[in-house]
């Protein structure tokens, strides 16, 4: 039987045209990752800009709850939660949809605790627009709906999502008058809420969003930090307060 | 540098890189333990549709391309060596594509991104040092 031929070891030339085909083979790689996440890339906030607005749930979890421009729940409630956001804020969204149900179910709607709205606007065009719109909703009581309404059709940062039409229909499923809302939102009243809330975002040194404060009564308000947004979170911080 | 000095920097660069990229997987599946420096941006990217590819965390990817090198320091041959080197030049190749995405797509900036970034440039550079350094030994 011959000898089995033996493979000769490697030169420099053959080590060099393994790494071309290595470097070669790591661009195709790239190309491919590259094409892959521009056409596989995941669902989310992606930057559709929806016209059908979702505004079913939270309407009916705010129905009954007295709303005072940017407070909701009762004025005689002894502990507020301030709530400083963006609506661009994708955490924000995740806060509405997680945390806030439960918190404006055992919290807000008995009576113990409201909440009040900071909105900052430091994200972009598309938060400035959608914050004017947002505290004009609260001229007509409902501002606390059209957030949640906007969060629920978050787009990408600053893509443009925040249209004429998708306003003009979260206003018309709320049943809030559109000519009202549009001069409202450039209206001194609500650019003087704006100013009063960046400045209070800047006494605070507010770090991001989404920030919370718990006041008691008219003490100072302390800032707080749930580690999740799940309810119990919040049971625990606003229990102490309560209890405070 | 001896050769066992230079496959513990890539050790040491490649561990370096799952801590980031090992991060970065886990604030994806746990957003609230996201700490950024300013407000916004590395939640806008992290939250973005690019953070996944075909379902799967594009950080997760980073972190299993560090795991791959680590695992080639330890096999050690000029297979591995060309192995690693090509890693880090896809994760090159792929980080200016995701850098080039928040400057001009997405329009935020994820630090923790950026860091991890940092990391790939050393462990190209050391990857390709190591793997230049076999062909040094064939003279």
């Amino acid at each position: 039987m011959p000898p089995k031929p033996r493979k000769p070891p490697p030169t420099k030339k053959s080590g060099n045209r393994n790494l071309l085909i290595a470097a070669g083979a790591a661009a195709a790689v790239v190309v491919v990752l590259v094409v892959a996440s521009l056409a596989l890339r995941g669902g989310d906030s992606g930057g559709d800009t929806t016209t059908t607005a979702d505004t079913g749930e939270v309407s009916t979890l705010l129905d009954g709850i007295p709303q005072d421009r940017a407070v909701l729940g009762s004025a005689n409630a002894k502990v507020t939660m301030i709530q400083f956001e963006d609506l661009q804020c994708p955490i924000c969204r995740d806060y509405q949809q997680e945390g806030f149900p439960g918190v404006v179910d055992e919290y807000v709607k008995p009576g113990k605790v409201k909440l009040r709205f900071v909105g900052m606007h430091f994200l972009g065009p598309d938060s400035t627009k959608a914050l004017e719109y947002t505290l004009a909703a609260g001229e007509q009581g409902k501002l606390w709906q059209f957030a949640d309404s906007l969060y629920a059709n978050q787009g990408a940062e600053n893509s443009g999502w925040v249209t004429d039409s998708l306003l003009e229909t979260i206003a018309g499923d709320l049943g809030l008058d559109y000519a009202k809302l549009q001069t409202d939102a450039s209206s001194p009243v609500v650019q003087q809420q704006m100013q009063s809330m960046a400045a209070e975002a800047t006494q605070r040194q507010v770090p991001g969003t989404p920030t919370f404060y718990v006041q008691v009564g008219d003490g100072e308000p302390y800032q707080v930090h749930p580690s999740s947004f799940a309810v119990e979170q919040f049971r625990t911080i606003l229990d102490d307060a309560l209890a405070g | 540098m001896s050769d066992r000095a230079l496959r513990a920097t890539v050790a040491l660069v490649a561990l370096a890189g799952v801590a980031v990229a090992g991060y970065l997987t886990y604030v994806h599946y746990q957003p609230d333990a996201l700490i950024c420096t300013s407000g916004g941006g590395c939640e806008t990217v992290q939250d973005s549709s690019y953070a996944e590819l075909a379902g799967i965390p594009v950080a997760l990817l980073g972190l299993l391309g560090y795991v791959a090198v680590l695992v080639l320091v330890a096999w050690d041959s000029e297979l591995a060596r060309t192995l690693s080197a090509a890693i880090a030049l896809v994760a090159a190749g792929f980080a200016v594509y995701l850098i080039v995405l928040q400057a001009f797509v997405i329009d935020a900036w994820c630090i923790w991104c950026l860091v991890n970034d940092l990391v790939i440039v050393p462990l190209l550079a050391v990857t390709t040092v190591w793997r230049a350094w076999s062909l040094r030994e064939v003279d």
